[in-house]
């Protein structure tokens, strides 16, 4: 990947600036993510923010797709004991946990449970995000970004 | 793992696997995943039995009953053999893998078990054999097949094993 410059940040722009005509589609799909029908982008968010404490990343943790409310962001790794999160997001966060573990653990009583609220479409589209967040995250520990931002 | 699947295909017949699948239930990404799905395969340095490699090792990672079934035509085409498949899990047996295979396979392991910047010994080695475009071609296809595999496998109707299976590439 194309290294960044002394004092200059290292971003997802400069990392795929060697082959930008593959890194633009995957930032494109990342992007598409945060304005769904069928699920809130602030549920997604909290699941990003998930990935990103179970696969230790600080800088995603740092980053914010969306705003949330900070005893969101508090509680988040107290989840399943925490009164701050409804239903439907403490299905996804469950899922999420699952996903991030091995997906094939996954049962079908969890993805019913997402259903129930999202509906099939909601489900696939979230099972399609924890793969693409997991993802930045996992180039972001790899390419040692400074920064998650996709759009700098 | 789910051998029911767990939603239902889109009433389509594109023509295209990845459109006629559930991730064509989700309108605002499908195409962005078809234009990745194409971009990996033909807009990168990587050879496609390389990019095979990747994949496959990452499919057995990942336990994607389907994934490891499947063989990309292209890939065929370009050299990649059975031989060459059965020591994807075995790279220092009788019949090594050459270094950049090796690489390859050691980088996709990193992604996947414990992803950090790769050390002085490992980056060197990789500078030695890939050049940077290489170097993001190899990442952003674990990115892609990584999160599609697991997709696969959360959506359920996995059987317990399938044939070889050749297929070509979405388009």
């Amino acid at each position: 990947m194309a290294e960044a410059a002394a004092g200059q940040q290292a971003t997802f722009a400069t990392s795929i600036s060697d082959l930008p005509e593959v890194g633009q589609h995957f930032l494109a799909l990342y992007r598409s993510f945060w304005s769904l029908e069928s699920l809130p982008a602030e549920t997604l968010e909290l699941c990003r923010l998930r990935l990103a404490q179970l696969l230790e990343s600080d800088i995603a943790w740092e980053h914010e797709e969306v705003a949330l409310t900070s005893m969101q962001r508090d509680q988040l790794r107290r989840w399943p004991d925490s009164a701050v999160f409804s239903a439907a997001q403490r299905a996804c966060l469950e899922l999420t946990e699952m996903h991030a573990m091995d997906a094939r653990a996954i049962t079908d009583e969890q993805a019913d449970a997402v259903k129930a609220h999202y509906g099939e479409v909601g489900f696939v589209a979230l099972v399609q995000a924890l793969g693409v967040f997991d993802a930045t995250i996992r180039l972001g520990l790899i390419w040692g970004l400074t920064s998650m931002e996709v759009d700098q | 793992m789910a051998n029911k699947a767990r939603v239902h295909s889109p009433d389509s017949d594109t023509g295209n696997l990845i459109a006629d699948s559930a991730l064509g239930l989700v309108p605002e990404t499908l195409q962005h995943y078809l234009d990745l799905t194409v971009a990996i395969w033909d807009k990168g340095p990587l050879a496609p039995a390389e990019i095979e490699l990747a994949r496959l090792r990452n499919a057995s990672h990942v336990g994607c009953v389907m994934c490891q079934a499947v063989r990309y035509d292209v890939a065929v085409e370009d050299g990649l053999t059975e031989e060459l498949v059965e020591r994807i899990n075995d790279p220092e047996g009788d019949a090594p893998l050459s270094d950049r295979q090796q690489l390859i396979l050691r980088y996709v392991d990193l992604y996947l078990l414990a992803p950090k910047v790769p050390d002085r010994e490992f980056q060197h080695a990789l500078d030695e054999l890939f050049s940077k475009q290489e170097q993001t071609h190899l990442a952003l296809l674990m990115a892609y097949f990584n999160g599609f595999s697991r997709c696969a496998v959360s959506l359920g109707g996995m059987p317990e094993r399938m044939p070889r299976m050749e297929i070509s590439v979405p388009r």
